[in-house]
């Protein structure tokens, strides 16, 4: 029985990532031709042998529920512990419908977390574009002698809000609002792990106060009463998504081999609900540059910088550039598209002229037909 | 529950005019298609024609069958009335037991099997075929006619009817002579190998011809004449569509590369999807140099060089420079940079260094042939590698 119990938050939504998350959580945002943004939290934590693991959702959460089912494709259909999705108890949250913050979202599966039976508990956000080596984590949390230790960047901004400042024996002592693009600063990647009793004491002590935020109350309360707080840095890529220009970036940040090998090292594999498929098929006329291609496409067309999900069709003379094109988006012929996020199931007919811009590309909701 | 119709998938055999990609692996579990293993074809088959009860009889090198097969989940078969079986020889109480002698002898070696689901009715298959096939059809038509075994044939031309079993219908529509590889053949309709027997019926013809000391307790050759002579009903079934054997090294390119062509056989048809079992890997790559072209890739290449007319398993590197034309690709060969593959069969994780040359274009000579390398192979720089040679390592895996 492993000593880690993990818990992936996937309540939050991102207003700025617009039509893309209109029907769907961020978790459960589609990723680099056939990946869900949540797969990579749950293989970090298959990858390190923790398959008990509880997620929190708040709402759309239908996207989410069809991606990870039983929780199989990741070994966590299991007849004891194993996956458990966290809907809300009731209807919650006189403010917005969603949790205000992560303590909230803790205290309303609290029943949950109190049986939970493992002594760790491994925090992770289910949006968070990353591969996180936890079995790595996990070995410096059991020899770094703090009940907290906090994941975090010390590379490039990474999307997130707060960072860490360490006293002189490399312990968090503060915790600042990142502001500005200070490439020193330790970014935090809101991933912990952290002993079950002092997790259920700042649960606690945070509802007491009606106090809902993790870093501001939580987090502060537990630094403030000397509680020691060891930080992970994190090597590799990272971005956390909530805007379509980070979507968009991050996205094509998968076509530079060093990224992808970051995010896809063969030694932890990232998984993903497996849909039937059958290999892709490139025409007597495809052209494919520069280009990420999944299984179960026909490519008769040229495309150039572009993610293409499983089950797509490009026609003949169409000309597809610097785009993300959903599962089973259908481009017709002649079609010349630039800049474009086409969303599951959109249809481009024939000669269909579009283009976006390189700063904002244009996002083509689910199912369209233009 | 008595069920209709249970399935018996014969794949012990060695396939040993493939030598160098069985020598570890059992035939139906040789890569095919680029997505998919020979037999994901007869077992996405049964699933789609609602068959939940298959009989996976093993006998050669059954190990990476075996863990490719797992619970049957992949093909939906991981059900809890039924699913699919592994059934290695096995040695009774008292007895020295034995290896399957035939194909019939494998099927009455395993007659426990098939009893404690007491179906009406047993569908025989190969795992060496490349074909989708609604055998749920094929029953309703062995039901009408009241067959004793129902055989499903192909029409092929006549010249080619000299290298198949061939079955001779007479006015009755009914099956009235059979003949292996006739001479001077009478009908142009072919066994494919694919028998549904009344399960009554065949336990008995197994249970005689397993007491004939003379008999090579074949199929085709015993059972099939024995029911013939009694007088039982044999119904062909007329079958329409892609049909392959894939027993030799140029018929399983052949195969691999009608894969190209949607009007031979149409994978992407979601009404009769064919599953397989794949590792998760990231889409494929193509690069700034890519040139990819009447070819199947499958998730996981990274290509930098020409493809033209192939089919790339997952996994598949091809350096910049490099070249890989009219060939097949098993998961996670390796092509590095100037190196040229022609015409050939590569087997998994093998490497083709800088400069060195698989296989050539046909040049009209007789000795022409598909170049074969084996699993794990190391090609070294400029080594060449002739048309028709077979090589392989001699590692044992």
């Amino acid at each position: 029985m492993s000593k880690y119990h993990g818990i992936i938050f996937a309540y939050s939504d991102a207003p700025e990532l617009g039509d893309l998350t209109r029907e769907r959580t961020v978790a459960s945002l589609p990723f680099c031709g056939r990946y869900r943004l949540i797969d990579f939290a749950l293989s970090s934590m298959k990858n390190a042998g923790i398959t008990d693991v509880g997620v929190i959702m708040a709402r759309d959460y239908q996207s989410l529920l069809d991606h990870i089912g039983s929780g199989k494709d990741w070994d966590m259909s299991r007849r004891s512990g194993g996956l458990r999705m966290l809907p809300p108890f009731g209807l919650p949250h006189a403010h917005s419908g969603n949790y205000g913050g992560t303590m909230e979202a803790l205290n309303a599966v609290a029943s949950y977390i109190h049986d939970i039976t493992a002594d760790h508990i491994v925090l992770m956000l289910g949006s968070l574009l990353a591969n996180i080596d936890l079995r790595d984590v996990i070995a410096q949390h059991e020899t770094g002698g703090a009940e907290i230790t906090a994941i975090c960047s010390d590379g490039p901004a990474v999307g997130l809000n707060h960072h860490y400042l360490l006293d002189e024996n490399g312990f968090v002592k503060d915790i600042h609002l990142y502001q500005g693009d200070d490439p020193k600063a330790l970014k935090s990647l809101e991933g912990y792990i952290i002993h079950k009793d002092v997790l259920l004491r700042m649960m606690e002590e945070t509802a007491a106060r009606n106090h809902y935020a993790f870093h501001k109350h939580a987090i502060m309360g537990f630094l403030a009463d000397g509680g020691k707080m060891d930080v992970y840095r994190h090597k590799g890529y990272v971005c956390a998504i909530r805007t379509v220009e980070q979507y968009y970036k991050a996205s094509m940040d998968m076509l530079v081999a060093e990224n992808r090998r970051e995010i896809f090292p063969t030694s932890r594999p990232v998984r993903t609900k497996l849909h039937e498929e059958v290999s892709s098929y490139f025409g007597e006329t495809a052209v494919s540059r520069n280009s990420l291609v999944a299984d179960n496409c026909i490519i008769d067309g040229e495309i150039e910088n572009c993610i293409v999900f499983s089950g797509c069709r490009i026609g003949k003379g169409t000309k597809l550039k610097n785009s993300i094109i959903m599962r089973g988006v259908t481009i017709g012929e002649n079609a010349k598209l630039n800049y474009l996020i086409a969303d599951k199931y959109a249809r481009f007919s024939d000669g269909m002229e579009l283009t976006g811009n390189a700063k904002l590309p244009t996002v083509v909701p689910k199912g369209t037909s233009i | 529950m008595k069920k209709s119709c249970i399935a018996m998938l014969l794949a012990g055999g060695q396939g040993s005019r493939l030598y160098a990609l069985t020598q570890n692996v059992a035939k139906p579990s040789v890569p095919f298609g680029g997505k998919y293993r020979i037999i994901d074809f007869p077992l996405s088959n049964c699933a789609n024609s609602g068959i939940d009860t298959v009989g996976v009889l093993t006998q050669y090198r059954p190990l990476q069958l075996n863990s490719y097969i797992g619970t049957g989940q992949p093909w939906d078969l991981d059900v809890s009335d039924g699913g699919v079986y592994i059934l290695p020889p096995y040695q009774s109480a008292g007895e020295k037991g034995s290896w399957f002698s035939g194909t019939a002898n494998a099927i009455y070696q395993n007659m426990a099997f098939i009893e404690s689901y007491n179906p009406e009715n047993v569908l025989i298959l190969s795992g060496d075929h490349i074909y989708k096939m609604d055998y749920a059809d094929m029953l309703r038509e062995h039901l009408a006619h009241d067959a004793a075994c129902t055989i499903s044939v192909l029409q092929v031309s006549m010249e080619e009817a000299t290298r198949f079993g061939i079955m001779n219908v007479g006015e009755s529509g009914y099956v009235c002579e059979f003949e292996e590889k006739p001479k001077h053949p009478k009908s142009d309709l072919a066994s494919m190998g694919v028998y549904i027997f009344n399960w009554e019926k065949l336990r008995a013809y197994l249970i005689a011809d397993e007491n004939d000391p003379n008999s090579s307790k074949d199929f085709g050759k015993n059972i099939i004449p024995a029911m013939l002579n009694a007088g039982e009903k044999l119904w062909p079934y007329r079958f329409k569509g892609y049909w392959r054997d894939v027993g030799t090294i140029t018929s399983l390119w052949d195969a691999n590369m009608d894969m190209l062509s949607t009007t031979l056989i149409n994978l992407y048809d979601p009404a009769w999807p064919i599953s397989s079992r794949s590792p998760v890997c990231p889409p494929t790559y193509t690069g700034e140099h890519a040139h990819v072209v009447h070819s199947i890739v499958t998730e996981g290449c990274e290509i930098d060089g020409d493809v033209e007319n192939s089919v790339l398993s997952p996994t598949v590197v091809i350096e910049r420079g490099a070249k890989v034309l009219y060939s097949v690709l098993m998961p996670g060969t390796v092509v590095k940079a100037g190196a040229t593959v022609e015409y050939a069969i590569i087997g998994e994780n093998t490497v083709i260094e800088a400069g060195a040359v698989v296989g050539t274009a046909p040049d009209g000579s007789e000795g022409w042939g598909v170049a074969t390398c084996g699993p794990n192979v190391h090609v070294k720089p400029g080594e060449v590698i002739p048309a028709g040679a077979m090589v392989y390592s001699e590692e044992e895996v």
